[in-house]
Parts: C-alpha cells; sequence; structure tokens
C-alpha cells in the first residue's frame, strides 16, 4: 500500500517536472513565435490570399475572390509590368555580373597583399554601412548634371554637349547608373566571403602547384577557383537576392523615371499598392518576384554545387 | 623557385597599385560628399564648377544644429528605433536560440526550416499586409510600427545565430545546474547566456547595421516628421531644399553616417567578422 502510495508520487512528481518543462519550453519559444506569425508567416498567406482577389484599398468594402485571373492579367496584359520585370532582369544580369566579378577579382588581388589586407578591407565594406538611401543621394550628385563631379571632369576634357548629360534622367544610363550605386554599396559583403574563401584553402595546395611549375594564371584557374565554389554559391544567393529587391535607389534617385525605365518589381509593387491603392495587382507582383527569387536560386545551386554534392 | 618567387612579388607590387586605385575610387563618393558640405553654396553652383574649392566654411553644419527642421528629430528617432529592435532581437532570439540549440522538442527542425525560409523572401512580400494591420490597430505613424516589423524580419538571423553558439555548449553543463536545483531561466541567463557573448556582438551588429539603414517600410509606415528615422528623413530635407543647398543636405549625411563610421571603425573586427560570419553561417 504504502510502496503503491510511493510509486504514485513519484509518477506523478516526473509528469509534474516534465510538464513545467514544456511550459518552459513554451515560454522559451514565445516571443519569437509571436513575431515571426504575426510579422511574417501570416503576412505571407494574406498576401497570398490578396493575389487571388481584386481588392482596393478604401474603396472596395472586401476583396473579390478572383483565383488566378489577376497573375494571367499581370503577366499576359499588363505593360508596366512587363516592363518593370524587363527593366528587373536587365538590372539583375548586370549587378550580379559586376558585383560578382569586381569581389572576386578584388578578392583574389587583396589575398596576394602582404600588407594592408585589414585596412583594405575596412575601405572597401565601409559602403556596406552607409543606408542606401543616403548613397543614392551621394550618387545623384556625384553623377548631377549641374555641377556634378563626373560632368565637371567631362567638361575639362571637352565641350562638347554631346557628353555632358544627366545620367539619370537619360534613358541609356539611367538603369546603370543605379547598378553602379549598388554595386558600390555591397561589393564589401562578397569581397569578406571570397577573402574568407581564399583564407580557407590550404597553401599546400598552392606550394605543390607552384612546385609543377604553374603559372599564377594556373594557379588561379586551377586552384583557386575550383576551391571558392562553395564560397561563390553563397555569394551568389546573396546577390541575386539583393539584386530583385530595389527600392530605395529608384524611390530616391529616379522615381522610376525616365519615363518607366528605372521601374523594379519592388517599386512597381510599392506603387502599386500605396498610390493606386490596388492591393491585389501590388501582392501579385510580389508573389511573381517572390517565385523568380526561388527558381534563381534553386538554379544557382545547380551551377555550382555539383562536386559538394559528389563528395556528400 | 627563386625567379618565381621574385614573379609574384612583382605581381604583388602590381596587384597593390591597383587595389590602391580601386580603394581611392572607392572612398571618392563619401569623400565628394564630404567636400561639398564644408563649401559655401555660391562655390558649389558658380559657373564655370569647379573640382578644388575656393573658400571653405562650417556654416552648412552649423545650419544642421540650428536652421534645419527635422534632422535631429529624425536621429532621435533612428537611435530609439535602432536600439529597441536590437534589445527586443537579442532576447527573444536568445530565448529560442535556446530552445532550438539544447532542448530537443518534436518538430524542432520543421520549425526551424519555417524559420529560415523566411529570409528568402522578399520584404515587399510583408510590407502590404503588415501595413494594413498596423493601419487597422492604429500602429502607423508611431515608434512601434517599425520595430514590430524590424524585430521579425531581424530575428530568423539571431534566430539561426544563438542557435548555432547554444547548440556548441555542453548538455553536460545545463544538467549539472538543473541537479543544482538552479531554475531553467535563471540557468539560461545567468550561466549560458555569458558563454554565447560573441554571438550577442554578432546579432546586435546585423540587427543594428538594418534597421540603422532600413528605408522601405519607414517610408510607408511613417509619413509624418515626428516618427521617422533618418534614411527617410534626409532624403525629406533634401527634397524639401532642393538641389540648390547641396551643401546642407550634404553636412546632414555626413552627420548622420559619422557616427556609425566611427562606431564602425572602432569595432571594424566585430562588424566585418559578425556580419559575414552570421550570414555564412546560413
Amino acid at each position: 500500500m504504502m510502496d503503491d502510495v510511493f510509486i504514485k508520487s513519484a509518477r506523478w512528481q516526473k509528469k509534474k517536472r516534465r510538464l513545467s518543462e514544456n511550459v518552459n519550453l513554451f515560454v522559451f519559444l514565445l516571443p519569437a513565435m509571436f513575431f515571426i506569425l504575426v510579422f511574417i508567416a501570416f503576412p505571407v498567406l494574406y498576401s497570398g490570399y490578396l493575389s487571388l482577389t481584386a481588392f482596393k484599398f478604401g474603396i472596395d468594402k472586401v476583396p473579390t475572390f478572383i483565383f488566378l485571373k489577376g497573375y494571367i492579367d499581370r503577366i499576359t496584359n499588363d505593360s508596366m509590368f512587363t516592363a518593370a520585370l524587363i527593366n528587373q532582369l536587365v538590372f539583375a544580369v548586370s549587378y550580379f555580373s559586376i558585383t560578382f566579378l569586381f569581389s572576386l577579382v578584388l578578392a583574389i588581388f587583396i589575398n596576394e597583399l602582404s600588407f594592408g589586407v585589414q585596412a583594405f578591407q575596412v575601405i572597401f565594406y565601409m559602403p556596406m554601412i552607409i543606408p542606401m538611401s543616403l548613397a543614392g543621394i551621394t550618387f545623384a550628385w556625384l553623377l548631377s548634371p549641374i555641377n556634378g563631379f563626373v560632368n565637371i571632369i567631362i567638361r575639362s576634357i571637352t565641350e562638347n554637349p554631346r557628353f555632358m548629360f544627366d545620367w539619370y534622367q537619360e534613358p541609356k544610363t539611367a538603369l546603370i547608373g543605379l547598378v553602379v550605386a549598388r554595386s558600390w554599396k555591397m561589393v564589401g559583403f562578397t569581397l569578406i566571403i571570397f577573402i574568407a574563401g581564399l583564407k580557407g584553402i590550404p597553401s599546400s595546395y598552392r606550394e605543390a602547384a607552384r612546385v609543377d611549375g604553374a603559372s599564377f594564371r594556373q594557379e588561379m584557374w586551377w586552384v583557386i577557383l575550383p576551391n571558392l565554389r562553395p564560397y561563390m554559391l553563397i555569394s551568389s544567393i546573396w546577390i541575386l537576392i539583393n539584386s530583385l529587391k530595389v527600392f530605395d535607389l529608384v524611390r530616391v534617385i529616379t522615381e522610376g523615371g525616365p519615363g518607366i525605365r528605372t521601374y523594379t518589381l519592388y517599386y512597381y509593387s510599392w506603387k502599386l499598392a500605396f498610390e493606386r491603392q490596388d492591393l491585389g495587382q501590388a501582392s501579385q507582383v510580389a508573389y511573381i518576384t517572390a517565385a523568380i527569387i526561388v527558381i534563381l536560386a534553386v538554379v544557382l545551386n545547380r551551377v555550382f554545387r555539383p562536386e559538394t554534392a559528389e563528395r556528400a | 623557385m627563386a625567379a618565381k618567387n621574385l614573379a609574384y612579388g612583382r605581381l604583388s607590387k602590381v596587384f597593390f597599385v591597383l587595389v590602391l586605385i580601386f580603394a581611392v575610387l572607392y572612398i571618392f563618393p563619401i569623400f565628394w560628399m564630404f567636400l561639398t558640405s564644408i563649401r559655401p553654396d555660391n562655390d558649389i553652383h558658380k559657373f564655370p564648377p569647379t573640382v578644388i574649392p575656393k573658400a571653405l566654411t562650417l556654416s552648412n553644419y552649423l545650419y544642421v544644429f540650428t536652421g534645419m527642421r527635422g534632422f535631429s528629430r529624425y536621429f532621435l528617432n533612428s537611435v530609439v528605433v535602432t536600439l529597441s529592435t536590437v534589445l527586443i532581437v537579442l532576447l527573444a532570439s536568445a530565448m529560442s536560440g535556446y530552445a532550438f540549440g539544447m532542448r530537443k522538442f518534436r518538430g524542432s527542425g520543421l520549425l526551424f526550416m519555417l524559420v529560415l525560409s523566411v529570409l528568402t523572401i522578399p520584404y515587399i512580400m510583408y510590407l502590404i499586409p503588415i501595413y494594413i494591420m498596423e493601419y487597422h490597430m492604429g500602429l502607423t505613424e508611431s515608434y512601434i510600427g517599425l520595430i514590430l516589423p524590424y524585430v521579425a524580419l531581424n530575428l530568423p538571423w539571431g534566430l539561426l545565430i544563438m542557435r548555432g553558439a547554444f547548440s556548441t555548449i555542453p548538455l553536460d553543463i545545463r544538467d549539472a545546474a538543473i541537479v543544482d536545483g538552479c531554475g531553467e531561466f535563471r540557468m539560461v541567463f545567468q550561466i549560458l547566456l555569458p558563454i554565447v557573448r560573441p554571438a550577442f556582438v554578432t546579432t546586435t551588429i546585423i540587427t543594428f547595421v538594418f534597421s540603422w539603414q532600413e528605408f522601405m517600410f519607414a517610408s510607408t509606415i511613417n509619413k509624418k516628421n515626428n516618427w521617422q528615422t533618418l534614411p527617410v528623413g534626409i532624403v525629406w530635407i533634401r527634397d524639401e531644399l532642393q538641389t540648390m543647398a547641396m551643401g546642407k543636405v550634404g553636412a546632414a549625411i555626413i552627420l548622420s553616417i559619422l557616427p556609425v563610421l566611427i562606431l564602425f571603425f572602432v569595432f571594424r573586427k566585430f562588424f566585418i567578422e559578425g556580419l559575414s560570419e552570421g550570414m555564412l553561417k546560413g
């Protein structure tokens, strides 16, 4: 009888402890889960729902469900969307190539230096902490048609007005001007990734290549670059995701102009939502943007991963 | 072999010169802004324009402090929003980082994967629903209206970093503390947190850099001077003053990036390692 009570109470104790542990676990997870559920999960689902409706904020009382019709409209029957998509792709491709190649070459150069490595890293990293909008104002001023630095230099070389132009209002140069400003800000980050990767290559690999009589170029091609692959993957996914998030620069420098030459997907979606109050269309554009990012990330994974996959 | 080393040495000099040129070009936009900010307006806008200033002045800086509407308020707002965001992210991510890293629970792997998938979703997708939500709850035009989404957007990073840090702590430490009768909360906050201090630094830097620069949410959710942060506020100042007052705008820009720049130079190691490590872990 006594035994029974004892065992029961021991079990009870165990149960109680487990209960209190579970309560603790819940409490530990609560704050983070609250934020993620309310401000991340719900918004994703809600804008997914909105994208299947026609809904003008403040005009329509409730969203009208139209299923995929909105998406079909965007893709087949919305010249603004097509323009924004094309601009975005041009932007992404040029941004990707400039940032990737420039930081890779720079990292290889810096890695070969016997001193100053730290100092250069700091210099190239510095723009990372400058707000994009302020960098935007800075670049707009640098390229300003009135008394911007670049045009002063051009004026000192030639008085020909054909070479004096408003970079950010000229259809041919506006988008690439944005790319340059954004690359300027972001190169530091991929540079650090590449330098970390270069430092991780065992020096014995390179020495072995040298003993075999490899030139610097051969060493790069056969030893360094293959070993950098995982780092290339990380930085390209990072650049890629960033290449589609173009809002502040457009808003600060060009407002989408000249005409609609610098409308990006972000900017178009934002315009639809907050100037035309069309939340349905805006959500469709946002979802299509997300889909593009996911597809490109998968493709990149394929391009850079084959070797590590074999090893695993 | 010796000849080879020599060749590499020469190459290294070429690299140094190239990198140096790039570095100068890299700093130049900021330097140009600085130069503009210490020139009087008539020197900046004279014709024909010159690169080298004919006269120097500090009046633009004086103007930012005395005559410029909004600047100090924007600065204060940025500080308030950024600090609150950092504190909440640290607390929430440390707590759940512990749960994910040291307490195995059913579905933890799946839940964590879900949290991480957030990192690839474009922020514009959250913006519209969050705006509607805050609009209905009366949270637009407030600090909280910015802090809440900033915390949510930074939490996945914080969680990723904290989980990594906690999972390197041997479970024995935790078991020993519990056997000694230490409560779980006290154990986490008093014994485990000091061990994961480096993760705190990394999380702080990532969150700080994000919140200090954020533009899209800030410009959409807050439209009044009282609650606006610097990245948007200075754009408003520029729009108000127009291009003919670039010296003043430049002074405002320099003043707003200077404190962070100093922080960055002092803690450069933490910044560079923190930011890249935090992201590389993904």
